[in-house]
């Protein structure tokens, strides 16, 4: 059933287009990259913030208010551009362990983004921040930077 | 002068640890994945203060403010991103100072953008006392967008040569 619907989506004309075209598949590269560059770059400034580090004594949630929307535009970027890099490889990516774990990290490190942006104003309140807080941030920092890497292993690990 | 950098680019090319690098495998991701970790914290923040100057969406602090909250961050992003480059580049030296994609990158795009950084920075200070900034501020931080987007694409575009 998935590998019928990989075989389809690779066969997708506009897909194709894409993929075949230096130009275009290199806009959406950039895409991804810029995507993830706002993505991973604020949301790790929030997650070090929740775990302490920090330069003054200043109040996390502005800071985070201003951050979080950046974060998922940035999500939304790496979303539709990384869909495309997978489609027009559909057959190749999807049996690739390393692509299913990037996207198992991916998925969890979005759950814990959403937790995070919803408990963050009562973190903020509290006089110390909740050790639970804590761990999560570590998780969201340690899934994001870590879909980078396996992101970046995919080639390296394609069946031949 | 080109002979000379070809030679410092290839004994470069041939120290023990980069020739490691490039043949162990799994390695070579490890350096392309510091790159691009710092760059994302780099970048990250860099264009977040770009978009507070630009000013749409909800202020929930001045560009002055979240300025002086990133720019630790900012930096320290800057120091892991060259690190991470410098590495990628001493693997394939020789073939990369003759790329005219990563001369333009590294010649030209990359020294005016963080000349632009620097200056945006520092007049974020005064541009971003108040919640609505100056026009020059609105201008400066969408003219920084487009020079980062603009080494990105020389980087991008390098594997083309």
């Amino acid at each position: 059933m998935m590998s019928r619907l990989c075989e389809w989506l690779e066969q997708v004309p506009w897909i194709v287009t894409i993929t075949n075209s230096a130009v275009l598949i290199s806009l959406v590269w950039l895409a991804h990259y810029f995507g993830f560059f706002l993505l991973v770059g604020t949301t790790a400034v929030v997650d070090l913030r929740v775990l302490g580090a920090a330069p003054r004594n200043q109040k996390l949630a502005p800071l985070a208010g201003q951050l979080f929307p950046l974060a998922w535009t940035g999500l939304g970027l790496v979303i539709a551009s990384g869909f495309i890099m997978f489609a027009g490889q559909a057959t190749t990516f999807y049996p690739t362990a390393v692509f299913r774990i990037k996207m198992g990290m991916v998925l969890l490190a979005i759950v814990f983004g959403v937790i995070v942006q919803r408990k963050l104003p009562a973190w903020d309140r509290a006089p110390s921040v909740p050790a639970a807080a804590k761990w999560l941030a570590l998780a969201s920092l340690v899934l994001w930077i870590g879909a980078i890497l396996a992101g970046l292993e995919v080639p390296a690990f394609i069946p031949v | 002068m080109h002979t000379w950098l070809v030679g410092i680019c290839d004994r470069l090319q041939n120290v023990r640890v980069v020739v490691w690098l490039v043949t162990a495998q799994y390695a070579y991701p490890f350096i392309q994945w510091i790159h691009f970790t710092g760059l994302s914290l780099w970048l990250g923040t860099t264009l977040a203060l770009d978009f507070r100057l630009l000013g749409p969406g909800k202020r929930f602090q001045t560009a002055a403010e979240l300025s002086d909250a990133l720019f630790s961050w900012n930096w320290l992003g800057l120091c892991i991103a060259v690190l991470g480059g410098f590495t990628l580049f001493a693997t394939a030296a020789v073939g990369y100072i003759d790329n005219p994609a990563f001369r333009l990158k590294l010649g030209v795009l990359l020294p005016l953008a963080l000349a632009w950084h620097i200056f945006v920075q520092r007049k974020s200070r005064t541009w971003g006392r108040a919640p609505e900034t100056p026009t020059v501020a609105k201008l400066a931080g969408l003219t920084e967008i487009v020079l980062w987007v603009s080494v990105a694409t020389a980087a991008v575009w390098i594997p083309n040569y």
